[in-house]
């Protein structure tokens, strides 16, 4: 069977694109959804609706801020296992305070770890989140989802299956399969520059569903590799290969200290109080040291470490708005006088290599037009991967209902489940995000359940209907749940309307595009799926007839 | 002019003239030149489209280097011309006729008589 090399990478593109297919449409639907995470944040949560931000005045703001932090409950009672003996009532041992922001966000999101007395592990440190409102420091509720950046963003990269970092190891396993499903079908298809501009809707339904398939492989062929590539990179570092973590534990330690003899950065504590320069001023000293080399001066990241110790120190990192790689030109100052203490030097040719490939990635740049190509390119895989599973079906399905097996029917349904299913499961979040009580407790608990239970009804729906696959039909959940796309998504941005009063011609009116783009998003994604379902049911309406009169036959 | 609006404007050329370069590649294919003027060209014309494709994507990447640093410029580029070959494509399966435009000097062959 496998007689050719040709042969046997159609049957390895075949198997593995249709099994992790369904991974790879999650990561690349949700990825380019993620693409503008900040513009659906501000969507998702009227209250912050205004401007993008600088980083704030650390006097005024920040440190107020950051003194009433303290970890969660929750986050306590997690730790009580590992630790001997109890947790105390309150932790004051500051590890880092440090808040983030980028050129998109109108909030400022903080991070507080604190040293946890007798921790098992003595690196261990305990963990506050919270965000604010970078214009007067108020503390913005944690039960408001940021829909974009902590629920679109993890589904694109681990599915949000924390256990055990499962959804790394699944998503990352897929991006491979994805390089060879890419390398695989160059060499299935025979003429790439030929068909190059090549779709033919009118012929036979198998014919244009491949020529869709390979014009959106194709055309965005280094755009599918280089993020499939570049997300593994990132992913190496980060989970597969963390050996300094692991089994070089010992050796981790020692490089802890060197590193910290090198670049003066203490890594410990010195057990001495100390006092607190002003962190404006380094702020200012550091933006300045940028603009002598001639690089946009905002702040992205701001770290005090060992927080009132000697030992502490302050560093300062650029967001980096004015170039693909992610580089920070981290300034670090000595907390307690504020004198320099370090400028981080250039990176290595291979660091830069590494800085370009990530940065590529994760898109920190502000370039409006490259965001928007990204999504282009995130929605033609999601397109090629969705017609992959269409021909894989319609090549099947007539000889299956011959045999009399179900598995182009079962393969079928899934297929609608994670092409349309996903999308209506993207809609059913933000419509709950709309319909819920702004104060409602754990709301965003309740809208992760929109978002799993639309897609569980979408699934069941798309089992459901399927009984016309397995006679060599198409299956009506396909047009239904295009249907009800297109009515979720005009009823999401009706939804807009009605509890935030942020109609598009106000919004557009007012140049708000973070909030116009999406709602226009959304209505461009409703026409969209309200033409593909006119289209199925004229394909549908034609097919009829011939299929009525085939019983006849047999 | 603003610095944006002449950014704005660059790039707006910088797709205008991928999406003609992408065009006229297509053109000087057999397959596409029967789509459009229902005639194949001939093999000098074929030629000549092809190298105005080529100069067409160049341009392009030429353009893309004015406005930002050469590695953010490189990846506007590719993603330009993946966005264009897909308007192409679509141009070609739904209307056709628009890429007469592109090539206005070739003459369009008569429609053959019904038979």
């Amino acid at each position: 069977m496998l007689n050719s090399f040709r042969q046997s990478m159609a049957w390895l593109h075949t198997w593995f694109g249709m099994v992790l297919g369904f991974v790879l449409m999650a990561a690349f639907f949700f990825g380019a959804l993620s693409v503008f995470d900040r513009e659906i944040d501000r969507w998702s949560n009227p209250a912050t609706r205004f401007e993008p931000q600088p980083m704030p005045s650390y006097d005024k703001v920040l440190r107020p801020a950051f003194e009433r932090m303290q970890p969660t409950k929750d986050a306590v009672d997690a730790m009580r296992p590992r630790v001997n003996g109890d947790m105390p009532q309150r932790l004051d041992t500051v590890v880092s305070w440090s808040a983030y922001t980028t050129h998109r966000d109108p909030v400022l999101a903080l991070y507080a770890g604190y040293e946890v007395p007798n921790a098992k592990d003595p690196e261990e440190a305990i963990w506050a989140y919270g965000t604010i409102d970078p214009r007067d420091g108020r503390v913005l509720s944690n039960d408001q989802l940021k829909i974009g950046s902590e629920f679109f963003y993890p589904m694109h990269y681990s599915l949000t299956l924390d256990w055990k970092n499962l959804g790394f190891w699944i998503v990352g396993f897929s991006a491979l399969v994805m390089l060879a499903a890419l390398v695989s079908g160059v060499v299935m298809h025979r003429k790439i520059f030929r068909e190059f501009f090549t779709f033919r809707p009118d012929k036979a339904r198998l014919r244009s569903v491949l020529d869709l398939h390979n014009l959106t492989g194709v055309v965005a062929l280094p755009f599918h590799f280089f993020f499939a590539f570049t997300g593994l990179v990132i992913f190496a570092g980060t989970y597969y290969f963390p050996v300094g973590h692991t089994q070089l534990h010992d050796l981790h330690e020692l490089h802890a200290q060197i590193e910290a003899n090198e670049t003066g950065l203490p890594h410990e504590r010195a057990g001495v109080p100390a006092g607190l320069a002003s962190v404006d001023d380094m702020v200012a000293e550091a933006q300045r040291r940028w603009q002598a080399k001639d690089k946009a001066g905002d702040v992205g990241f701001l770290v005090l470490q060992h927080v009132g110790d000697a030992n502490g120190y302050v560093s300062v990192y650029r967001a980096g708005t004015d170039r693909i790689a992610l580089v920070g030109d981290g300034i670090h100052f000595k907390a307690s006088t504020g004198e320099l203490i370090r400028e981080d030097p250039p990176a290595s040719a291979v660091g830069r290599v590494s800085e370009f490939l990530t940065g590529l990635h994760l898109q920190h740049f502000r370039h409006w037009l490259l965001r928007w190509l990204y999504v282009l390119g995130g929605l033609a895989g999601a397109v090629c991967i969705a017609t992959g599973f269409v021909f894989f079906v319609e090549k099947r399905k007539r000889q299956h209902a011959q045999q009399g097996s179900q598995g182009a029917r079962i393969v079928d349904a899934l297929a609608v489940t994670t092409v349309t299913g996903m999308v209506l499961a993207a809609l059913g979040i933000l419509v709950a995000n709309r319909l819920l009580p702004e104060t409602l407790p754990g709301r965003g608990d309740f809208e992760r359940y929109a978002f799993w239970g639309t897609w569980a009804l979408a699934f069941v729906h798309a089992g459901l209907r399927s009984a016309p696959v397995a006679q060599g039909r198409a299956n009506p959940a396909w047009r239904e749940q295009c249907w009800a796309i297109a009515m979720l998504a005009v009823g999401a941005v009706a939804l807009n309307w009605i509890t935030t009063g942020d109609h598009l011609l106000k919004t557009l009116s007012a140049g708000y595009w973070p909030v116009a783009g999406v709602d226009l998003f959304l209505l461009f994604g409703a026409t969209v799926a309200a033409m593909t379902a006119r289209k199925l049911t004229k394909n549908a309406a034609i097919a009829q007839p011939r299929i009525d009169t085939e019983p006849a036959h047999v | 002019m603003s610095e944006s609006m002449l950014s704005a404007c660059l790039l707006s050329a910088a797709f205008a003239s991928a999406i003609a370069g992408m065009g006229w590649l297509a053109l000087s294919m057999p397959v596409h030149a029967q789509q459009v003027w229902g005639d194949v060209l001939s093999p000098v014309g074929a030629r000549a489209l092809r190298w105005m494709g080529a100069s067409g994507l160049l341009v392009a990447l030429a353009l893309c280097l004015a406005v930002d640093h050469a590695s953010m410029a490189s990846l506007v580029w590719v993603m330009t011309l993946a966005a264009s070959a897909l308007a192409i494509a679509f141009a070609l399966s739904s209307r056709p006729a628009w890429l007469r435009g592109l090539a206005p000097w070739v003459r369009v062959a008569k429609p053959r008589p019904a038979r």
